[in-house]
């Protein structure tokens, strides 16, 4: 396994300060500490050449999990190991083969061109001239910044700033990556292309991928398996498919109506998601599913009709909802 | 050549923040030249001697700490502190096969050099308009002893900031203790006054601090006023404190480091 984690446990201590200008004084001379267990007791492993999507809400303990497996943080329990290494020791065998990729964080320098910055990588990660030229041309046909390349960074759109990141994160050809929100802030079609590359990178090289997304088109685009983790414990391990079939208790029948009817009628049929009137969304039980959309179009004037598997995020909502 | 390169590629990114530099350096220009205004004024139509200095060698100190003020006062504290600690940047460092504090060192050496260079072009301005003010002796030998002493007042400079950075792992508000580094290296690096006209208390107070070794000394070495014993036993304080700071950096990042969250990533 590439990457393994056994009893993996994170808690911080938090200072709790008591409101009030008393608890100010109070705090003075003596504090009290809460622990907070960012991450508690969970195990996984990912293979090689796997692309695995972790998800979660706000404070479900994604980023520490990645910060702790790229060796920004010490585990307060149990083992983590990736590529053989122990990564809170930071050896440099350990760093030059695996790369963080923080959509919120730059490692760019603004006031010059990104091509210096990936020269400074290359000395950093003492890549050879041979292999800087082959991986940088590589990504740059990849990602299209070619022209770019000596544009000063603070020049750039958010969206090319963040193809240049990717740059600087790979050029070292890692073979683990930890993507914390890499399409953060990007528009849908930048969004895309990220995922394309993203797709076409892991397929290539055959790099370990583990990825945190809030949108989960990227999720559903490029993982097979997901991670999902709320308060710091794992919800649900597996294929993403799965995990719709398991928790997607239910289909989404699409409706257009030719004339108007009360919502009342609609619900009869099942649960009346949303009617903006001429369409609607109704949710009925999957096994149920064919007999309503006949029930639909029988007892109703229905232009069009669509059964859709729910949204991806209506899914994780039920399992934070039914697991958390 | 490796860590020559990754220096040259640093300096490529100060040389883009010129301007930059130069109102650093012009704010540093300011606190000499009052001071130096000051005495002149107090001084004015007198033999003009305070304790064992004449205004020649008071103004001399003044010239050169513009340039030791710009050259040897090392500030990246407060990038460690503020980008780096507090708004998580040190992530960024910490996932690179390469030491933290070199980094560090190529960001600010060049930021050192240039205002550096600022400062040596207004001495020698200075030298030029009012040579009768600024007297030097210096032989062949003792400038090679105080180039080495430059050189290790640069690194307890850059090693103290260094670890007046790191302390922002512990606290909550790093300005106080930024603040308070500040002052004490004020009077005590001989930035207000040479350390050898304050109340030899004082004065003695500060020749065992590392402060004198970063500001003071490395002047009065270039104005020729140490015998070669002295500016030897100088070099060998310097050589205890670079080695001293070295150490407690070493523990301070050992420990530190395991504190740091990367809040906000």
């Amino acid at each position: 396994m590439v990457i393994s984690l056994s009893h993996f446990r994170k808690y911080y201590q938090v200072y709790k300060k008591e409101p009030g200008i008393a608890g100010s004084l109070r705090s003075l001379f003596t504090r009290t500490y809460d622990t907070v267990k960012a991450v508690d007791d969970i195990s996984f492993d990912i293979a090689e050449g796997e692309l695995v999507g972790f998800i979660g809400p706000n404070g479900a303990g994604k980023t520490t999990t990645l910060k702790s497996l790229s060796g920004l943080l010490y585990p307060s329990g149990g083992s983590v190991t990736v590529l053989g290494f122990t990564p809170f020791e930071r050896k440099n065998a350990f760093l030059k083969q695996i790369s963080l990729v923080m959509g919120q964080k730059n490692q760019l320098w603004w006031d010059l061109p990104a091509i210096e910055t990936f020269l400074l990588n290359k000395e950093i990660y003492e890549i050879s001239d041979a292999e800087y030229k082959k991986t940088l041309s590589e990504l740059t046909d990849l990602l299209d910044v070619s022209e770019l390349l000596k544009v000063q960074v603070r020049k750039l759109s958010l969206g090319e700033r963040m193809k240049m990141e990717l740059i600087a994160a790979l050029i070292h050809a890692p073979k683990v990556m930890f993507l914390d929100e890499p399409t953060i802030g990007l528009d849908v079609v930048m969004q895309k292309k990220m995922r394309d590359f993203i797709r076409t990178y892991n397929e290539r090289h055959r790099s370990t991928i583990l990825l945190t997304s809030h949108y989960m088109e990227d999720v559903r685009q490029l993982a097979k398996r997901v991670i999902v983790i709320d308060h710091g414990k794992i919800l649900y391990d597996g294929k993403l498919d799965n995990l719709v079939r398991k928790f997607a208790k239910y289909k989404v029948l699409s409706i257009v109506l030719d004339s108007y009817v009360p919502p009342e009628k609609l619900k009869e049929i099942g649960m009346l998601a949303d009617y903006n009137f001429p369409r609607a969304v109704i949710r009925v039980p999957r096994s149920a599913s064919n007999v309503a959309a006949a029930q639909l179009l029988q007892k109703f004037p229905v232009d069009d009709l669509n059964i859709e598997e729910p949204d991806i995020e209506d899914i994780i909502r039920d399992v934070f909802q039914t697991l958390g | 050549m490796r860590h020559v390169r990754v220096f040259l590629l640093y300096f490529q990114d100060a040389l883009e923040s010129r301007s930059r530099s130069l109102v650093w350096f012009l704010i540093t220009l300011i606190n000499p030249l009052i001071y130096l205004l000051f005495w002149r004024g107090a001084l004015g139509g007198q033999p003009a001697m305070v304790g064992s200095l004449s205004l020649s060698t008071i103004a001399s100190y003044y010239f050169l700490l513009i340039i030791a003020g710009s050259f040897l006062q090392v500030h990246i504290e407060e990038s460690v502190a503020y980008f780096d600690i507090q708004e998580g940047l040190l992530a960024n460092y910490l996932v690179h096969p390469y030491p933290y504090i070199l980094l560090k060192f190529f960001t600010e050496l060049p930021y050192r050099m240039i205002q550096g260079s600022f400062g040596l072009v207004i001495f020698l301005l200075f030298r030029f308009a009012y040579g009768e003010l600024v007297a030097f002796e210096q032989s062949f030998p003792l400038i090679m002893v105080c180039i080495l002493i430059t050189v290790l007042a640069f690194w307890i400079s850059f090693l103290f900031k260094m670890i007046l950075g790191l302390s922002a792992l512990w606290t909550t508000d790093f300005r106080g203790i930024a603040e308070l580094a500040s002052v004490i290296i004020l009077l005590a690096g001989g930035f207000i006054v040479p350390l050898d006209i304050l109340p030899p208390v004082v004065a003695r107070i500060a020749y065992v601090l590392p402060f004198s070794y970063m500001i003071y000394f490395p002047i009065i070495a270039w104005m020729g006023r140490l015998t070669m014993t002295v500016l030897l036993r100088v070099v060998l304080y310097q050589i205890l404190w670079v080695a001293g700071l070295a150490l407690a950096y070493r523990l301070i990042w050992a420990r530190g480091v395991r504190k740091f969250t990367g809040v906000g990533l």
